[in-house]
């Protein structure tokens, strides 16, 4: 309550004092900028020298894993020349100012920090990450408001759809890059195939955004394994929270189900996936999604995640180049453990270019400022950087890009307990091979 | 045979639900409070045996040893100085600063322990377990929670029916001045039902941990099946809520076998009905048996 009426309070000096003295409360509010990223910089440029970028993602709560390696990241870019010199446009330079929002995991507290963003911080880009629950009320609150945004790391069907995208048109402010239920297909698929089942496979989607983009029989992963020969067992749209599964792996059981595939939320995943062993339910290959993405999420999981596959669309082994720091994927992902003495995560990878692409876009037009101008560069933005080539006019939406993931299996590491190893590069030739494909349940 | 399967997996799930309300059936029956800091509680529990395990590196399953002695005395504690003041001054007063405790160790947790998930790392147990027939496998894990729960609320009930101490706590949930006036001290009396009922909460932690993951909002959601199991079962009998945790494990595993989004729902169905019909619940028996 105390910080509505700050808010409100403040909200109100400014506007008041920007009719008198509009320097002054400029200098206000770039004091509380400072403060609210946590950086002192001596300098007295005035707001509308500074460009502000909002970066929001889930750093706590039950997504933490996907925003682990986002410190490291931030910090580095903060680091790089451009974002400490500032960019270029045209004869004249503007500071950059990044500002952080957690959003706790939840999509209500996501909405509120992208608002507080864009009329508290006055953000001229917002970035955004890690799934639906995060990048959706942002990416709608920027809508809203006419601020440029980028999302990632969220199947561009559950980004597009579930915001009432129109097919063909793309949203005026609003873009992403990621990949969708055709490329989960184009890299799970070809591992079903290499494994010699019965072509019977599990589907376990629960009743959210995700869950529901993966299940849809027209565009959903459900529609490119009918079509990819396989006979489709789904489990049903079960709650998110669930805490027994029994039923719906006896099903799998009775039904032959040797293949196993998913999209639940972490904590879901590690119950069912103890509930799975303990009835004897053994595929022989399990393709997860959305969990198990990070080294974080194997160890709540333990010895069960040996050999569970899944998708990378970022590793190490990638042959991309940043264009900030000119950094191999592997030369990034060593500094990231050297520094961290943490484990690479493949997020730091679509977070490194959320920030390449907010210094193309910036540096392309005349007013940062103009957010216009700015949302256009966003959407017509193709170029290659860590992430590879990301073509934001070839979507299949305009103003989203596509990735091509590769299949990946977590193995036992020597450095780690587990690492991630890649094991089909069906979907992407250009990454190279360094496993071979084991079954889950030899 | 899937029925079968429902049903099992359901009454051991019920189990775990009736651990959960174990604490709240005792706190509620004797104390006369609806503690909402309870599923809050546990998940403290959860935590403070992550901390033991990390500090002493004793197994995952041992650290009851610790952590439920631990919870008693904090429950006494928490007992004598809080909920006994709060109870003096009205119902209401304690129904609001348990919802308060609620809030404070939730955002204590996030502060310190940050809002990652959790799990304790069992081993091979986790996917252990027995086979009854090629359709039927019995979990070691939960099999362990169910007994810990029948075990745990059998003895309760024997403590409360056969000892002295038992008889106190009966007689001071049964009329609180007249047992003041016959001897008993009544203050000291709640606090060891509470530390009774913490301890148990403290179990019911590590159960959560064990069977699942944990994170520091986790509680509310928890102490819902708690509560319905406690209504259910009939409120005062801890009989009862064994037998209440039963039937809601054992509705929303059907509830899922007959529909996978219905097993939630099938859960709060049968609380509803109960409280619609039979609103003193399945078993009704005060803490005399």
């Amino acid at each position: 309550m105390a910080d509505q009426g700050l808010s409100f309070e403040r909200r109100v000096s400014r506007r008041e004092v920007l009719k008198t003295i509009g320097g002054g409360a400029l200098m206000l509010g770039s004091a509380d900028l400072l403060a609210a990223c946590g950086e002192i910089k001596g300098s007295s440029t005035t707001s509308s020298g500074t460009i502000v970028i909002g970066y929001v993602s889930p750093q706590t709560g039950a997504l933490a894993g996907f925003a682990s390696g986002d410190n490291y990241v931030l910090n580095q870019v903060r680091g790089t020349s451009v974002y400490k010199n500032g960019f270029k446009l045209g004869s004249k330079t503007y500071d950059v100012k990044i500002v952080v929002r957690d959003t706790q995991s939840s999509p209500d507290r996501a909405s509120q920090v992208a608002r507080e963003l864009i009329l508290t911080d006055k953000a001229d880009l917002v970035l955004t990450s890690s799934t639906p629950e995060t990048t959706n009320p942002v990416a709608d609150a920027c809508e809203a408001n006419g601020i440029p945004c980028v999302s990632t790391i969220v199947p561009w069907e559950a980004w597009f759809f579930a915001r009432g995208g129109k097919p063909g048109t793309s949203f005026n402010f609003t873009t992403m890059f990621f990949f969708g239920m055709q490329q989960f297909g184009e890299c799970f698929i070809p591992m079903w195939d290499r494994m010699s089942t019965n072509k019977v496979i599990a589907f376990t989607y629960p009743n959210d955004a995700d869950g529901n983009a993966f299940r849809d029989s027209k565009t959903g992963l459900e529609f490119y394994s009918a079509q990819a020969g396989y006979h489709n067992v789904d489990g049903g749209a079960y709650t998110d929270g669930t805490t027994d599964y029994s039923s719906m792996i006896a099903n799998f059981k009775s039904k032959g189900a040797t293949l196993f595939t998913n999209a639940p939320i972490p904590p879901d995943f590690n119950t069912m996936w103890k509930q799975a062993a303990q009835a004897g339910f053994k595929p022989k290959l399990a393709t997860v999604a959305k969990v198990l993405l990070f080294p974080a999420d194997t160890v709540a999981i333990g010895d069960l995640v040996n050999n569970v596959a899944t998708d990378a669309w970022w590793t190490p082994y990638h042959p991309y180049t940043s264009t900030l720091t000119g950094q191999t994927c592997k030369q990034f992902a060593d500094s990231f453990e050297s520094s961290t003495g943490k484990q690479w995560v493949q997020s730091i990878g679509s977070v490194h270019s959320l920030f390449e692409i907010a210094h193309k876009a910036f540096t392309a037009v005349d007013d940062p400022h103009n957010h216009t101008a700015v949302a256009t560069q966003l959407k017509t933005m193709n170029y290659t950087g860590i992430s590879g080539p990301l073509d934001f006019t070839k979507g299949p939406m305009p103003g989203i890009a596509i990735q091509k993931p590769v299949g990946v299996q977590w193995k036992k590491g020597t450095k780690f307990p587990y690492s991630m190893v890649v094991v089909d590069n069906s979907a992407n030739k250009n990454v190279p091979v360094n496993g071979d494909l084991a079954p889950t349940n030899p | 045979m899937n029925w079968v399967n429902a049903i099992a997996q359901g009454i051991l799930l019920g189990g775990l639900y009736a651990l959960f309300a174990c604490g709240l059936s005792l706190l509620f029956g004797v104390v006369r409070v609806v503690n909402l800091a309870h599923g809050d509680f546990a998940v403290l529990a959860a935590y403070l045996a992550l901390v033991v395990i990390t500090t002493t590196h004793v197994p995952a399953l041992l650290t009851f040893v610790i952590v439920a002695p631990l919870f008693a005395m904090f429950g006494y504690g928490v007992q004598r100085l809080i909920i006994q003041r709060s109870l003096e001054v009205s119902p209401l007063t304690t129904l609001l600063v348990t919802f308060g405790l609620s809030v404070v160790i939730q955002n204590l947790l996030l502060v310190t322990a940050s809002a990652d998930s959790h799990s304790f790392d069992l081993g091979s147990l986790i996917s252990a377990s027995f086979r009854l027939t090629p359709e039927l496998s019995i979990g070691y894990v939960p099999l362990m929670i169910f007994v810990t729960a029948v075990v745990v609320l059998t003895g309760l009930q024997l403590f409360l029916s056969r000892t002295a101490m038992g008889r106190a706590i009966r007689a001071s949930a049964d009329d609180q001045e007249a047992s003041s006036i016959a001897g008993v001290n009544t203050r000291h009396v709640f606090g060891i039902a509470a530390a009774i009922a913490f301890a148990t909460v403290a179990l019911a932690g590590l159960a959560l941990g064990s069977s699942s993951s944990f994170d520091p909002s986790a509680g509310p959601a928890r102490l819902i099946f708690a509560f319905e199991a406690v209504i259910i079962g009939g409120v005062g009998s801890l009989w009862g809520t064994l037998v209440g945790g039963i039937i809601l494990g054992v509705a929303q595993a059907v509830g899922a076998q007959i529909d996978p989004s219905g097993g939630v729902l099938a859960g709060h169905l049968v609380f509803l009905a109960v409280l619609a019909l039979r609103p003193q619940g399945l078993i009704r028996a005060r803490f005399a048996v």
